[in-house]
């Protein structure tokens, strides 16, 4: 509608048990910033100071009806997010905790399942906090701790003062082979200034076209079948738009369950625009994005963040695509 | 688009749609919090604010502002005489017709989420927990569900208490002794819930663009589908009625007469107002004809009956409808949109 106002920001704050995500939150209710925010926790029981708002959540993850079968959405977010949009003060961004073991796709996935969410909330970014004596382990032993490094938009790799430097860069060389994307900041008790974590506006379709990923030369010697990784494709050679689509549609619909996150920007044979998207799981949110910057090459450019990418056939999907 | 619907589509963009009657001889007011619901009471209309404050709304006075709660006034009910509202500072309370607050109860930084009441009973939800007040009893009820409620509703005459959340309804019967519950089941999340008047059929609506019934004697389902947007409001229209539903780009009316209520036939689609989305239904009581209210604001009045054409009662203003109330003897409509815009105007001229 033409005079909705603009989407609130909500940033979700995901991180192992113990590696400082409320230490985060703390610092975001008790700083000075001038900024009026609510944050939706887990039995936190504690009330906001300077103004903020805390809303106490259960995580209550719902199985939509529509035969998707990875299409999980966050019921207590939808009600939530519906009556903080019926305050008569504006919030200036929402905050999400999700407890040390929760799977960050089922809040990603409720921006783009629930029409109100979406009018009036964005998701701005998936924050994740790690623990940098920790992380490699927990990347080991539990599913939940790759996914909240897939899913992050920028990771604080916390308490770097108990870690040597070679220790630091072998976890950096973790994070990074699981999700380039991510930028990685290192912190002691999260200190990092709060508007490098809130504001990032990192799911939005023009920030694919801004961030450069930071590819690692890959290495699939010592990989179980359930590591999460990424693959990345370029071409220079223009895409055939029907055979991306039929390809990426049957690639989601196949393996969306195994495929975290997809970014992608792509030059289509007889089209001006520079067509962007990005993806968690299934659902997927594309666009034109204006037209190739003049001077600079066009190039298409994907990359998948997933388990068992290697047995998706993405390299002969990919190139299948290419004009002949 | 050809230079001629070009044309055509500039030319009724600059057209200021003409005033409508109620409008006319209505009252506009502009309320800084969105109208988040409203019902009715024989002394008022009496409407919640995103604000916290319940307004009562009475022929030609000004209205009455009540500071209710300190957030969101979520949800709000009558048992036909006193007010029941519930709110994200964790309040239950009662408002009496004078404005008296009672609070009931306080759950702190847990909402509550919704409210219903008949003459002997008073309930609120909180989390996954109803807290159920009866007359004669001092102590509440404590009825457990598996997840969040969406919503309540008790049947006519009190004795049954549905209750909707994730997976189904909870329906809960009034014994002797205790309250007993059983369970309709079917998959998904559902939030609003009522009884048909005759009792024999509860819908919900859902969060898939779809509602669900039960016919309870044998817990038959009904699927109703097919709807572009979340149902957001239904009520039931007539003696033998029709569920009227938002949703869609018009009024989906479900017939809910004879055996098998609406169980293999076509519904009744009024009020159609082109690509908007209607958000709200509302009676006009005694009538078979309902308001409907959509996202852009416009608000229609159509018979349940196909052959016959809508008019305008309010003009869009760019915010969702989401109240639509008359007062009791029917002199009076209050309609409140989620941009903090009522209209309380006479709904019969002179």
């Amino acid at each position: 509608m033409n005079n909705t106002s603009e989407q609130v920001p909500v940033t979700v704050l995901t991180g192992f048990l113990g590696a400082g995500k409320t230490t985060l939150l703390n610092r975001i209710l008790t700083e000075q910033h001038g900024k009026r925010y609510a944050v939706i926790v887990n039995e936190f029981g504690e009330q906001g100071i300077d103004n903020d708002l805390v809303v106490d959540a259960d995580e209550e993850v719902f199985e939509m009806n529509n035969g998707c079968i990875c299409c999980t959405v966050r019921g207590d977010l939808i009600r939530i997010l519906g009556g903080l949009m019926k305050r008569a003060d504006k919030l200036d961004a929402i905050i999400v905790e999700t407890t040390g073991l929760a799977d960050p796709a089922p809040v990603a996935q409720t921006f783009f399942v629930d029409q109100d969410v979406s009018d009036k909330t964005k998701l701005d970014a998936i924050v994740t906090v790690a623990d940098a004596v920790h992380l490699s382990n927990q990347l080991g032993e539990h599913h939940e701790a790759e996914e909240q490094i897939a899913f992050a938009d920028i990771v604080l790799l916390n308490k770097i003062d108990l870690v040597d430097d070679n220790s630091i860069d072998n976890v950096k060389a973790r994070i990074k082979k699981i999700n380039p994307y991510a930028k990685i900041v290192k912190t002691n008790r999260c200190d990092i200034p709060l508007n490098e974590v809130l504001g990032l506006n990192a799911f939005s379709l023009d920030r694919v076209l801004e961030v450069e990923p930071d590819f690692l030369d890959s290495d699939h010697d010592h990989e179980h079948d359930d590591d999460v990784t990424s693959m990345s494709f370029v071409s220079e050679t223009p895409l055939d738009m029907d055979k991306f689509q039929t390809w990426f549609g049957n690639l989601l619909q196949t393996h969306g369950q195994d495929i975290l996150r997809s970014k992608g920007i792509l030059s289509f044979e007889g089209k001006d625009d520079r067509y962007v998207f990005q993806g968690v799981h299934m659902l997927m949110d594309a666009s034109p994005m204006g037209t190739w910057p003049e001077g600079k090459e066009r190039n298409s450019r994907v990359v998948f963040i997933g388990r068992n990418l290697e047995n998706m056939g993405l390299d002969e999907g990919f190139e299948g695509c290419k004009l002949n | 688009m050809s230079d001629r619907e070009k044309f055509l589509e500039q030319k009724i963009s600059y057209l200021e749609p003409e005033e409508t009657e109620l409008e006319g001889r209505g009252k506009e007011l502009e309320i800084n919090a969105p109208v988040t619901g409203a019902v009715t009471i024989p002394e008022a209309v009496v409407a919640g604010f995103g604000d916290g404050t319940v307004r009562f709304f009475r022929s030609e006075e000004t209205p009455k502002i009540i500071d209710a709660h300190h957030g969101v006034v979520l949800c709000i009910a009558t048992n036909g005489s006193e007010v029941f509202t519930g709110g994200d500072d964790g309040r239950f309370l009662q408002i009496s017709p004078d404005g008296t607050i009672t609070e009931i109860a306080n759950f702190g930084t847990r909402w509550v989420d919704t409210v219903a009441a008949t003459k002997d009973n008073m309930v609120c939800s909180s989390g996954k927990n109803a807290y159920l007040w009866s007359s004669g009893n001092t102590k509440e009820k404590i009825l457990e569900h598996t997840s969040t409620i969406g919503g309540m509703a008790f049947d006519r005459n009190g004795k049954r208490l549905a209750v909707a959340s994730y997976g189904g309804v909870t329906l809960w019967e009034q014994g002797n002794r205790r309250w007993k519950s059983s369970r309709l089941v079917w998959k998904g999340s559902h939030s609003k819930v009522s009884f048909s008047p005759d009792g024999k059929y509860i819908v919900t609506t859902m969060q898939e663009s779809e509602l669900h019934g039960w016919r309870i004697r044998d817990k038959v389902d009904l699927a109703m589908r097919g709807y572009p947007a979340k149902i957001k409001s239904f009520a039931w229209v007539g003696d033998i009625p029709h569920l009227a539903t938002a949703g869609d780009h018009q009024a989906i009316c479900w017939p809910f007469d004879g055996k098998d209520g609406p169980l293999g036939r076509e519904p009744v689609c009024v009020a159609d107002c082109g690509k908007k989305i209607s958000t709200f239904i509302e009676p006009l009581t005694g009538e078979k004809a309902i308001f409907v209210g959509f996202n852009d604001g416009t608000v229609l009045l159509s018979e349940v009956d196909d052959r016959k054409n809508p008019f305008v009662v309010r003009n869009p203003k760019g915010y969702e409808i989401s109240a639509i109330s008359l007062s009791s003897d029917r002199s009076y409509i209050l309609i409140g949109d989620l941009g903090g815009n009522i209209l309380w105007s006479p709904l019969w001229a002179n």
